[in-house]
């Protein structure tokens, strides 16, 4: 069973028949977490690096803000009886254009702005499939706690 | 593989589902401030399909009337002419678009999507900068890929050799069209809105929204299309095999008074117009 996670969306659940997508992730990242022992896995699909951007947006969208959207993806889980210190982080997404000025490099921002997050509360990304100029979809497999990611035109790739 | 140039792909241009005459008389009419609702009435109300699409339309979180829309004249009193010509055109294009590009490795409906996303970015834009939000930017911007339906076949049989100069040589894509097929799907949209008949301002904006002529950076109309296309694809969503190879130009930035943040904000306000503006995928395909 396939649950869709939008763009500026997520989803957190222990259904062992459940595996969690997340497409066109462009400029945008994919978090994905899991904790192996209690089986609780969520993605997180967020669009922009800070809600200080638009005030109203922050609490309106929470989760279209890496800084806003990545505290609640890991409180969903805990939720569900995850614990911070076995959750296996792992991402994808922050793809760029072709800018030689950096006028455009919202892919690398928001790769920034999640890089800043996880040194402060000090979490640690497994494994990570960033960058390049192409978009990615990615899975989650509750079950196993799998992740991959599939790059139109390149097939699949395991993280 | 063999070059090719414009002449070569004629023959193509004339085998694309044309567009509804209806459709074509009305962008033929979008640069002309003369014409008025009644002549666009007189055109529209013999056509159930498109009366029906006008009130979906009407009635969808996209134009946002506070209530709702019963009949093509009232419908017609709250759209005004600019979003009028902006439905019946959208309702032309979506036959054209219902096909998949095995070429671009995008499936069936993607391209509209993302030539609608490109629309409604368009009009996030001007509002934002503050400059005309009409028919004429939605038509351009919704037209902008319109030479992918036709250099697709091109890009399929060249696909290894365009994808090696893009992935080794840091060619954006359109380039990499050029340099291996000999013409870029830019330049066939131009052809094409020449052979339709597109007031030229259109026509322009299609064949320079890679601004790959000079000529490009004097034209506003191009210029938003470029960056609301652009916008886009940063994003991600309805992509093919292009993805985001594709130039960012700084001076674009510079012309319209731009930095990082303003596109950020730009695409904080575009997510949930583009929620509202579902509805364009339910229009009436049939003609």
């Amino acid at each position: 069973m396939q649950i869709t996670v939008g763009v500026a969306d997520m989803q957190v659940t222990n259904n062992p028949q459940a595996v969690l997508v997340t497409h066109s992730l462009g400029s945008c990242m994919g978090v994905a977490v899991y904790d192996p022992q209690v089986r609780v896995g969520g993605i997180l699909h967020y669009m922009l690096p800070e809600a200080s951007l638009d005030g109203n947006k922050s609490t309106e969208k929470p989760l279209m803000f890496a800084d806003t959207g990545i505290p609640l993806l890991f409180k969903e889980c805990y939720r569900y009886g995850a614990v911070k210190s076995r959750m296996i982080v792992k991402i994808a997404g922050g793809s760029q254009i072709m800018d030689s000025g950096c006028f455009f490099n919202i892919g690398k921002r928001n790769y920034a702005a999640l890089r800043k997050i996880f040194l402060r509360n000090n979490v640690l990304i497994k494994n990570e499939d960033i960058g390049g100029f192409s978009p990615r979809t990615l899975y989650l497999q509750i079950s196993t706690g799998k992740v991959w990611v599939k790059i139109t035109g390149e097939g699949e790739k395991l993280l | 593989m063999m070059k090719i140039d414009i002449a070569h792909i004629l023959p193509d241009i004339k085998s694309l589902p044309p567009f509804p005459e209806v459709t074509q008389k009305v962008i033929a009419t979008l640069d002309d401030p003369e014409v008025g609702i009644q002549e666009l009435v007189e055109i529209v109300q013999y056509d159930p399909n498109l009366t029906a699409n006008i009130l979906k339309m009407s009635n969808s979180a996209y134009f946002g009337f506070p209530r709702e829309v019963h009949s093509l004249n009232q419908a017609l009193l709250y759209l005004g002419t600019q979003n009028l010509f902006k439905i019946i055109i959208a309702s032309g294009a979506t036959r054209l678009y219902g096909r998949c590009c095995n070429g671009y490795i995008l499936d069936q409906g993607e391209l509209w999507r993302h030539s609608v996303s490109t629309a409604v970015m368009a009009s996030v834009i001007s509002r934002w900068l503050g400059v005309p939000d009409g028919a004429l930017l939605f038509t351009a911007a919704l037209l902008h890929d319109i030479g992918k339906l036709v250099l697709d076949y091109y890009v399929h049989d060249a696909f290894t050799e365009i994808m090696a100069l893009v992935k080794e040589g840091n060619y954006a894509f359109q380039e990499a069209e050029r340099a291996v097929i000999g013409i870029d799907h830019a330049a066939v949209g131009g052809e094409i809105a020449r052979q339709w008949n597109f007031p030229d301002k259109i026509r322009l904006a299609i064949a320079y929204h890679h601004l790959e002529s000079p000529e490009a950076l004097k034209n506003d109309l191009a210029l938003l299309v470029y960056l609301a296309d652009l916008l886009v694809i940063i994003l991600g969503a309805n992509l093919g095999v292009d993805g985001l190879a594709y130039r960012g130009h700084p001076w674009v930035m510079k012309h319209f008074g731009l930095r990082v943040r303003h596109l950020e904000q730009l695409l904080a306000l575009f997510w949930p117009e583009m929620q509202k503006a579902q509805e364009f995928f339910n229009l009436d395909f049939r003609v």
